[in-house]
């Protein structure tokens, strides 16, 4: 938490972010190219994207993993300048420690930041029973499957109280029911979770994945924002909240960018 | 095959290996010196080989030695083979645990950024390059024959492989536990104290494996060139007298010590990566 005059404490403002790397032949190539925007307190954002036009990077960059080439980003009334607790991150591939039992890997961040050690087991406990992995507190993470050690990430980011969270298509090998049960987790967390709620920037290249999680969908494509949509529908969401005419109609415009929809693809790259 | 069958199957081979021994002493008789066999069959080297430790002890604990005047006793032969072997065994040890603590820590202190890297990765580079044995005189002239010259020659030895070992295990830890460490607020050192030395600890098996090897090399090169006690200095002695039989008893002792190092350490590794995928059989080697 930062005090702050402009910013509410967990929100994320891009000013004209820029990223660029050199391939190895010695070409310069553009990954983020003058993204600007604000997401707001406590909003849930996808942002949507073909693979490769550089949403992983704009989230590594809020993240401060990667460094922007040009222009700003901050969270808060503090500009990103590296990683920090401030920001929980939820990788795609597995980040669980194998050498640490899953309640260790859940106490991680807080025992960094100097929580004393009842209380981090307590906090600890209640995330791991709010992701329903109590019974394996003291397991290793080689005894769990793909989907738990999902949760226990997702638990550990929670506990470590961060009020920015950043998840990078982190559902993407996950099967289908396996993916829909962590949807309702996440979402529950983010929920239930007291005042303020987080924020959180959600990476992913499932159209419907999207549709169900956002309250607004950001779509970058070739570096660039090329819209912005509000998703209005109530919650909680289920398949036949997809097959509005309203979501329909939002899922079709999404398909569009993605280049999957023939005739608007030209209009959409305006 | 189950485990019980494996273990019964070890056993058969090692009885196996005793009475081939004894057999192969009965066929080949030649003798080296009147009353040494080129083959020392076992029934030689438990009586008339033991016993030739004797010569061995220094005296006191209120057993003569050979040298007083005394005849050989297996009371002086025991003490002899367990003070040379104490002898040997803390060089050892102490040599192995400073060259693999000091080791593993340059490593990582070379890894540690750029410059580290720059300003002590080429030099390591260049001593890597030498060759170990040829080292001993130098290090005798540089240090002395006693204790602290061969405990440094075997942590050189033995550091020089986990200075290597250690860099690229470092290398191969996977960023995004790195990343994740960092983001959940870890500083770059709590990032090396959680994160790396557990991350890199199932490579360094290997290497640990390998320095035992190593470290028995150099202390017994250490001391079969000067050394006024050890297994190493009783080796060179029967070596220049052509007692073949002392020196099979003497690797004999080698291969009993090396076998209890090995199971020690399976025992020990084996728990420290019980959370190692697959890992709850760790390979056997001893």
């Amino acid at each position: 938490m930062t005090d702050s005059s402009q910013g509410k404490p967990n929100d994320i403002t891009f000013t004209d972010v820029t990223r660029t790397f050199v391939r190895g032949d010695g070409q310069e190539v553009t990954a983020v190219d003058g993204v600007s925007a604000h997401i707001r307190e406590g909003e849930f954002v996808c942002l949507v994207g073909p693979s490769g036009c550089g949403k992983t990077t704009l989230l590594q960059m809020v993240s401060g993993l990667l460094p922007t080439s040009g222009g700003a980003i901050t969270v808060g009334a503090k500009q990103v300048t590296g990683p920090g607790p401030d920001r929980g991150v939820v990788f795609q591939k597995d980040s669980v420690f194998p050498w640490f039992r899953v309640i260790d890997n859940v106490e991680y961040g807080m025992k960094r930041r100097g929580v004393p050690a009842a209380e981090r087991r307590d906090i600890a406990n209640r995330y791991l029973e709010l992701v329903s992995l109590s019974h394996v507190a003291r397991a290793w993470p080689k005894e769990l499957s793909g989907g738990m050690l999902k949760r226990v990430a997702i638990a550990t980011v929670f506990a470590n109280g961060s009020d920015v969270l950043l998840l990078d298509e982190p559902f993407a090998a996950l099967d289908y029911v396996t993916k829909h049960q962590l949807h309702d987790v996440l979402l529950d967390l983010w929920r239930s979770t007291d005042a303020p709620r987080r924020t959180i920037l959600f990476v992913t290249h499932d159209v419907d994945e999207s549709l169900l999680l956002a309250d607004r969908i950001i779509v970058i494509r070739d570096g660039r924002l090329v819209d912005d949509i509000a998703i209005d529908a109530t919650r909680p969401r289920d398949v036949d909240t997809l097959t509005r005419p309203d979501m329909m109609t939002v899922k079709h415009k999404l398909l569009a960018h993605l280049g999957l929809e023939h005739g608007s693809r030209r209009s959409a790259a305006s | 095959m189950t485990r019980t069958a494996e273990r019964w199957i070890s056993l058969a081979v090692f009885v196996g290996l005793i009475l081939f021994w004894q057999l192969l002493s009965r066929i080949y008789t030649a003798e080296i010196i009147p009353g040494v066999p080129l083959v020392p069959g076992w029934d030689v080297l438990v009586s008339r080989t033991f016993l030739s430790m004797a010569d061995y002890w220094g005296g006191g604990l209120g057993v003569a030695s050979v040298g007083e005047g005394a005849e050989r006793s297996y009371a002086a032969a025991a003490l002899s083979v367990v003070t040379h072997s104490w002898d040997t065994l803390l060089r050892l040890y102490v040599g192995l645990a400073i060259g693999a603590i000091g080791g593993t820590a340059l490593g990582l202190a070379i890894s540690w950024s750029v410059w580290s890297r720059r300003l002590i990765g080429l030099p390591m580079q260049l001593i890597q390059g030498l060759p170990l044995l040829a080292m001993v005189p130098l290090f005798q002239l540089w240090f002395g024959t006693y204790f602290i010259g061969k405990i440094a020659f075997i942590g050189y030895g033995v550091g020089v492989l986990f200075v290597a070992g250690t860099l690229n295990a470092v290398r191969n830890v996977p960023q995004i536990y790195i990343d994740n460490a960092l983001t959940l607020g870890a500083s770059k050192l709590e990032v090396y104290r959680t994160i790396i030395i557990p991350a890199i600890f199932p490579e360094l098996r290997a290497t640990i494996l390998l320095s035992l090897g190593v470290a028995w090399a150099t202390v017994i090169g250490a001391e079969y060139l000067g050394a006024q006690s050890g297994l190493g200095y009783i080796l060179v002695y029967s070596q220049q007298y052509g007692y073949v039989d002392r020196m099979f008893f003497v690797a004999l002792l080698f291969i009993v010590y090396a076998s209890i190092s090995y199971a020690v350490f399976n025992r020990v590794s084996a728990r420290l990566t019980r959370w190692v995928p697959r890992a709850s059989a760790p390979a056997r080697v001893a």
